[in-house]
């Protein structure tokens, strides 16, 4: 996966009397951190990027798909089948189970039993949770919630995983496995996770590192 | 597993949800033992007036009705006996003379209708003789007994064995007075009725009116269906073309009208007990969603369609539905059992003085559970559509944001 993934052209989202989001442009790479104080942007730019918000000017394109002319079904139908989102707070669905929530997506794609069934023992066995499959998210510590959520966002297979703050509310131990879980899934299945996060933690093991500054890419640094 | 998010979320708040399916299994439970009880009012009425006044249909020679004129009678009504002992359908028949008079006792006058009955023949259609309070049906008393009802009874100052002077108009337009004596007290539940009656023998009356044997001016009858009344009516219409014969609807049409109204009433009932029970829904089915707003969101941003969040709380509520209205439905079955057998008493005359029974045997028509049933379950997802349309008002990237 080296193609341009993620061509932006002076995007800008200007909010009532907060810093403008202005200017990323290129974004190419697997494994990237777009990285920033608070209020420089790097949430607005991940939401627009997954087709959650519109840009105030400029226009944004995911893989040839030009989003901001798209009606909001065509947005729906656009994150669903392109997208898959890890929160911060996980945004589980409490009522289901971890293999239900990993389901879930699937079942919105209409894609066959059987093959749900499969994805969805493998991913959760790839995240470590194959013997918490019927686990409510209730039941689940938060690192392993996290890990159901990035199993989530990978069942419908994208060609994103865009992580807001992934690591902000686990402790170390489950912000490392998280990661290495990631990574590892990121080698495996082929697919761009493009974090949001000021974790030191995250930041050491992104390939690429976007930092922004009021809205502004102040760096842009390959490894 | 849209149905089954829908399903379990209802029991994500039992407490909530149990307030929900309470107030619906309530509702219906209100609405249709509101239903029971005035139809069984109606009943209550239409039964007392089939028994006691009507019957299923009468013969009269035309005009009588309007005019009661004492020379309006149905002359030899052989013909028409012989064919109502002939037919099947028909459990009993009761000729009656009837005269618009005076009764007098020592304390106070006033008007009556004084009905002369073949007493045989009037225990098998009214059961006159088990309305009895006191006394006896025209026994102990040779000479001119009448029957009279507790409510006359006690306007009058009457005890058993008083005397009372009826006074009618004859054939001839002589007025015509004879002595009777009380032989008992009957109450039949309509205060109407009950004011206005006095029974004697047929033969005593026919005396005083100077009225021929076979010569009446009403053949009350009752059919073994209620169902039969019209079609039984018209049916001896068309054999006895000079005569006036109508079922009870006809005969009674302000009781067409009360019932009508009745019905109309009983909707408004239920109408208002909807209402308040859909703000119910509303409010709690909002707080549902907005305590969600991050879920759905979520829910949303993932890729759940609007019409697909939509349905969700939909779903939740017809689910919540469909637990309350079995419930309310079982309420309302029990209930109306129970109470449609010992009868609810309402404790106090004003009924009695329309002319309705004080004792209501609430029932109910498998159709009107239906109907209730049906207006209920539509206005629960009316109240649901609100907090559907509310969710679907979120955006999702500032619904994720929420806290």
């Amino acid at each position: 996966m080296s193609h341009l993934v993620i061509e932006a052209n002076k995007l800008s989202k200007v909010y009532e009397g907060v810093v403008p989001v202005k200017a990323v442009n290129e974004v190419d790479n697997e494994f990237t951190a777009i990285v920033g104080p608070s209020g420089s942007g790097k949430t607005t730019l991940l939401n627009i990027i997954g087709g959650l918000d519109r840009p105030t000017t400029g226009n944004i394109k995911v893989n040839g798909n030009e989003l901001s002319g798209m009606k909001p079904n065509q947005l729906i139908d656009f994150r669903l089948n392109h997208i898959g989102f890890v929160f911060q707070s996980y945004n589980l669905i409490p009522v289901l189970t971890a293999k239900e929530n990993t389901e879930f997506i699937m079942l919105l794609q209409k894609i066959a039993k059987n093959q749900r069934d499969e994805r969805v023992e493998s991913l959760l066995k790839e995240v470590g949770l194959g013997d918490r499959m019927d686990a409510r998210p209730s039941q689940l510590s938060g690192g392993q919630q996290q890990r159901v959520a990035v199993a989530r966002a990978l069942a419908s297979k994208p060609d994103f995983v865009l992580a807001d703050e992934p690591t902000a509310n686990l402790d170390s131990a489950s912000a490392f496995k998280l990661l290495d879980i990631m990574a590892q899934l990121n080698k495996e299945e082929g697919i761009t996770f493009l974090f949001s996060t000021h974790d030191q933690r995250v930041i050491e093991r992104a390939r690429r590192v976007i930092t922004l500054e009021d809205g502004m890419i102040k760096s842009d640094e390959k490894r | 597993m849209l149905i089954k998010i829908a399903w379990r979320n209802i029991w994500r708040n039992r407490v909530r949800s149990f307030v929900v399916i309470f107030a619906i299994a309530l509702g219906l439970w209100a609405g249709v033992f509101a239903s029971a009880f005035v139809q069984g009012m109606m009943e209550g009425k239409i039964n007392s007036i089939i028994q006691y006044e009507i019957s299923h249909f009468q013969f009269h020679e035309k005009d009588y009705r309007e005019e009661f004129k004492t020379e309006l009678y149905l002359e030899n009504t052989s013909e028409i006996e012989k064919q109502l002992n002939a037919d099947d359908r028909i459990i009993g028949y009761s000729s009656r003379l009837i005269a618009m008079g005076m009764v007098a006792s020592a304390n106070k006058n006033g008007s009556a209708k004084i009905v002369g009955i073949n007493l045989d023949d009037e225990k098998q259609v009214t059961k006159l003789d088990t309305r009895l309070k006191e006394g006896s049906y025209f026994e102990g008393i040779k000479r001119n007994p009448i029957l009279v009802s507790t409510r006359f009874a006690e306007k009058y100052k009457l005890k058993l064995r008083n005397k009372v002077v009826v006074t009618v108009q004859d054939l001839d337009g002589e007025i015509t007075a004879a002595v009777f004596r009380i032989v008992g007290f009957y109450k039949t539940g309509n205060g109407i009725f009950d004011d206005l009656n006095v029974f004697v023998r047929q033969s005593d009356l026919r005396n005083l009116l100077k009225i021929q044997d076979n010569d009446v001016h009403e053949i009350a009858v009752l059919s073994n269906s209620s169902d039969l009344s019209d079609p039984l009516a018209k049916e001896y219409q068309g054999q006895f073309e000079d005569q006036e014969v109508l079922a009870w609807p006809d005969l009674s049409p302000g009781m067409r009208y009360i019932i009508d109204i009745f019905d109309v009433y009983l909707y408004i009932i239920v109408g208002i007990i909807l209402v308040a029970l859909l703000f119910s829904i509303v409010n709690t089915m909002l707080m549902a969603v907005l305590e969600r707003v991050k879920e759905i969101g979520m829910l949303m941003a993932v890729g759940m369609t609007k019409s697909k969040v939509f349905m969700m709380i939909m779903w939740e509520t017809i689910f919540v539905s469909m637990i309350g209205a079995p419930l309310g439905l079982l309420f309302s079955y029990v209930s109306i059992a129970y109470f449609g057998k010992v009868g609810i008493n309402l404790a106090t005359d004003v009924y009695e003085e329309m002319g309705f029974s004080n004792v209501i045997y609430p029932y109910l028509e498998a159709a009107k559970y239906l109907d209730v049933t049906i207006m209920v379950v539509f206005m629960a997802l009316l109240a649901a559509i609100y907090p559907a349309l509310k969710a679907l008002s979120l955006k999702p990237v500032e619904a994720i944001r929420k806290i």
